[in-house]
């Protein structure tokens, strides 16, 4: 068993770390204080780390990517989310749908929308499933026509026409192409009446709404959808009509790079909590004593570090499963495990920073706002059931 | 004889500010540009509708005009305001509490005669305790049962001048109540041990400035004070045993009412979360009627209750000094114990109560992120809960420190 990283792997760790330490660190927390949640979003470090590799980078070399591998993805992911968790989000944001173009989109897809993306420095992809009346129910739907998503797809023509909204959707304010769930069928379940369309940002009768102000993970962008009367061309479809939930066996993309994202991301949080910590208990003096050389201490220390590392154990070997095409319910126990994981790394990371007379370190309590964004993402109920649902599903008690 | 029972009285007060609250402090709260971080402006009219109701004044004697509420009916009072909006229930609690504690007893009679009519009578007259300061070691830490010596302790001065009155100098930092507070009890050096000074807020040489909501890093009302060469009679200091009442290491003053106001958010998350698993439909049922998340309200209101009550036997500690539950001797730190198991157990109730609302959990322009932020601000503010553990182990080993 090896756990050494190649020389490409450490170019790019090298590469990833650089820049977060240069380009998104000086800017993250001025950029997390901004009141306004649309005005929070940044241009220029998106287009600083496109010129170098990141936004591109899952794309094949044949298509004109990086093609790098998913270990590699994960330890990009987690050293950029170390300066800043939701600048590293916005990046990887690409990735995962770069998988599903790479998977399952047509020649004439792919020439109409990756191109445009590998050249354009501000071509980020969206997604859009999540409606007001379903969120929960679209990623474990409870089998009934009334649950799920409702965004309604009518094919007219060569044409589909889409009415309805969608909410909460990443990058929704600045993505230039979205992948969207529709319901094709609304007599059906969700699982055998949705279909995956893309829709361009200049589509008519589409746009986007409401810019949602969160408490954490605030340069994200989450904005509602608005379809009016919008129509795309059928040529746009990814897959078959109603097709989008059918399950696919050894697809990779959406659910599965996701599990892995929020993992290698998170783990970015724990190392920054740990950085700045450590920093503090080094310099910081009571009763003429560095913090550091108190027991209570560390013992925090000593819990944020064994916590990370064992994440970060986890997240490696989910990345390497992925790179084997191994599929098993790793990728999502690891998403859930980081939740509670994260959680309680940046938790304690502020418990080492109280002090009476002093207000919080900002850095240290937008760490702590971040990690809370996982648990209505990666460590919800429905998270969790899903990947126990899984495990109890498995034929046969599996050795690794 | 163990009764849980509230009296008529504490019920009757308890429903006037439910109902207070739910007509008038629960739809401005919940309003979005309350619930941001930053520049959250004090409702002062709902501050000074609720000091009509007697609630600014509620420790004060009855002789004196006050209701003479006891420690436990003022956490009643806490909790209920704070459960309708933080601010307004921490600037009324600092107030009530050291309204009762400097006007019933540490106050000698030619004091109080000075400043009860003003106090009594004037709906804005809000009082401040200005005993911290930025360079300020008040952590245990490394003096855990030794005395290091190097603890940095009081650095505002005050010093007789020639007519005996006190010349005083100095900054206090991160004050409760500062900005709102016409009079401020400020702990003193006095050169010959620590002394609380009465200092009226319009005493020349005195300035207050309000600090910012950096993130929102405090509740209520908060400002810094400075003092240069601020002068007060020479009747102004109080007696010996205020340092102690008000502010020594073993002084449980006003924790159980900020513990309640606590429980006051903890308790608002938790029935907004009820409300809303009973409505809201997801996989094919109301998410109440699903197990995982019954499981988690029931763990909320597990959570509420087990700090209620440790709350409030601290609360009754503090009425009865000699009648301490089960005989114990030494008796019992309670309101150190009920700061552990509320910081803790507030935190976790809000974050399971948000978790109920999936994605509106973190939105800001609803309350359940603002219920998280507040109950992490309770969990940070002073020197946290690790150091609240040693001292209660230095307590109940009956570790005496001078």
């Amino acid at each position: 068993m090896d756990f050494l990283l190649n020389q490409e792997q450490l170019a790019w760790q090298e590469k990833a770390r650089k820049f977060a330490r240069e380009e998104i660190a000086p800017m993250s927390l001025e950029r997390d204080a901004i009141l306004d949640p649309f005005d929070a979003f940044d241009w220029e470090i998106i287009k600083k780390g496109s010129k170098l590799g990141f936004r591109t980078a899952v794309v094949s070399k044949e298509e004109g990517g990086h093609g790098i591998d998913f270990v590699t993805q994960a330890i990009v992911m987690t050293e950029l989310a170390k300066a800043d968790s939701a600048i590293s989000k916005t990046f990887s944001q690409c990735w995962k749908w770069s998988h599903l173009i790479a998977a399952v989109c047509n020649e004439d897809q792919k020439e109409r929308f990756l191109k445009p993306f590998l050249t354009d420095d501000t071509f980020v992809f969206g997604f859009g499933a999540t409606e007001p009346n379903g969120g929960s129910d679209n990623r474990m739907p409870p089998g009934d026509v009334k649950s799920g998503l409702r965004l309604a797809g009518v094919i007219d023509g060569d044409d589909m026409v889409l009415n309805g909204d969608k909410a909460f959707i990443a990058n929704g304010s600045i993505a230039k192409l979205f992948f969207i769930y529709v319901r094709t069928d609304p007599t059906v379940p969700i699982a055998q009446g949705t279909t995956l369309v893309m829709v361009p940002r200049d589509t008519p009768g589409f746009r986007h709404g409401k810019v949602f102000n969160k408490s954490g993970w605030r340069f994200y962008q989450n904005a509602e959808l608005i379809f009016e009367d919008a129509r795309i061309p059928m040529t746009n479809l990814v897959g078959e009509v109603n097709g989008a939930l059918r399950r696919r066996e050894g697809e990779v993309g959406g659910d599965i790079f996701g599990d892995l994202e929020l993992t290698a991301n998170g783990l970015g949080i724990c190392d920054a909590a740990c950085d700045k910590a450590i920093t503090l208990v080094r310099e910081r003096v009571q009763g003429g004593v560095p913090l550091k050389d108190q027991q209570l201490i560390q013992l925090k220390i000593g819990r944020m570090k064994m916590l990370t590392e064992a994440l970060r154990s986890y997240a490696m070997r989910v990345a390497w499963e992925h790179d084997q095409e191994i599929h098993s319910t790793h990728a999502g126990l690891a998403m859930n495990l980081a939740t509670d994981t994260i959680q309680e790394v940046a938790e304690l990371g502020m418990e080492i920073f109280d002090r009476a007379g002093l207000p919080m370190d900002r850095g240290i309590d937008k760490l702590v706002r971040d990690t809370f964004i996982w648990s209505h993402l990666a460590g919800d109920t429905v998270q969790r059931l899903k990947v126990a649902r899984r495990e109890l599903s498995q034929a046969q008690f599996q050795l690794i | 004889m163990y009764d849980l029972r509230l009296s008529e009285d504490q019920l009757a007060i308890r429903d006037m500010v439910r109902d207070f609250v739910a007509k008038d402090v629960f739809p401005v709260s919940t309003m979005p540009d309350r619930l941001e971080p930053f520049d959250v402006p004090l409702a002062m009219d709902l501050v000074d509708a609720a000091a009509e109701l007697g609630l600014r004044t509620l420790a004060l004697s009855e002789d004196a005009g006050g209701a003479g509420a006891d420690t436990l009916t003022c956490c009643i009072v806490a909790e209920e305001l704070a459960a309708g909006d933080v601010d307004i229930a921490s600037v009324l609690a600092t107030t009530a509490a050291l309204g009762g504690l400097l006007f019933n007893q540490l106050m000698n009679e030619e004091q109080r005669d000075r400043f009860i009519t003003a106090f009594v009578e004037d709906a804005r007259y809000h009082l401040a305790l200005a005993d911290r300061e930025a360079d300020m070691d008040t952590a245990l830490g490394v003096d855990y049962y030794r005395d290091t010596g190097n603890r940095i302790g009081v650095a505002t001065t005050a010093r007789q001048n020639d007519n005996g009155e006190w010349v005083v100098n100095g900054i206090k930092t991160r004050i409760a109540n500062a900005p709102v507070a016409k009079l401020f009890a400020v702990l003193v050096d006095t050169g010959s041990g620590s002394g609380i000074l009465l200092i009226p807020s319009d005493t020349a040489g005195l300035t207050v400035s309000e600090v910012e909501r950096d993130g929102g890093w405090y509740v209520g009302s908060c400002g810094d004070v400075a003092f240069k060469d601020c002068t007060v009679s020479g009747d102004n200091m109080l007696g010996a045993g205020a340092v102690d009442a008000l502010s020594g290491p073993g002084c449980d003053f006003g924790l159980p009412q900020n513990q309640a106001i606590n429980l006051g958010v903890g308790r608002a998350a938790f029935e907004a979360a009820t409300e809303y698993s009973g409505v809201r439909i997801q996989g094919g049922r109301r998410i109440v009627e699903h197990q995982a998340i019954g499981a988690k309200l029931a763990e909320v209101l597990v959570n509420l209750e087990t700090t209620r009550s440790a709350i409030w036997q601290a609360a009754w500690a503090a009425d009865n000094p000699d009648g301490e539950p089960a005989g114990n001797f030494p008796p019992l730190p309670r309101a150190m114990i009920s700061q552990i198991v509320t910081a803790e157990k507030i935190y976790r109730a809000t974050k399971d109560a948000a978790e109920c609302f999936g994605a509106m959990g973190v939105m800001r322009d609803m309350p359940l992120q603002k219920y998280i932020h507040i109950s992490r601000v309770f969990l940070h503010t002073g020197d946290g809960n690790a150091d609240t553990k040693l001292r209660i182990a230095e307590a109940v080993a009956g570790h005496s420190r001078s």
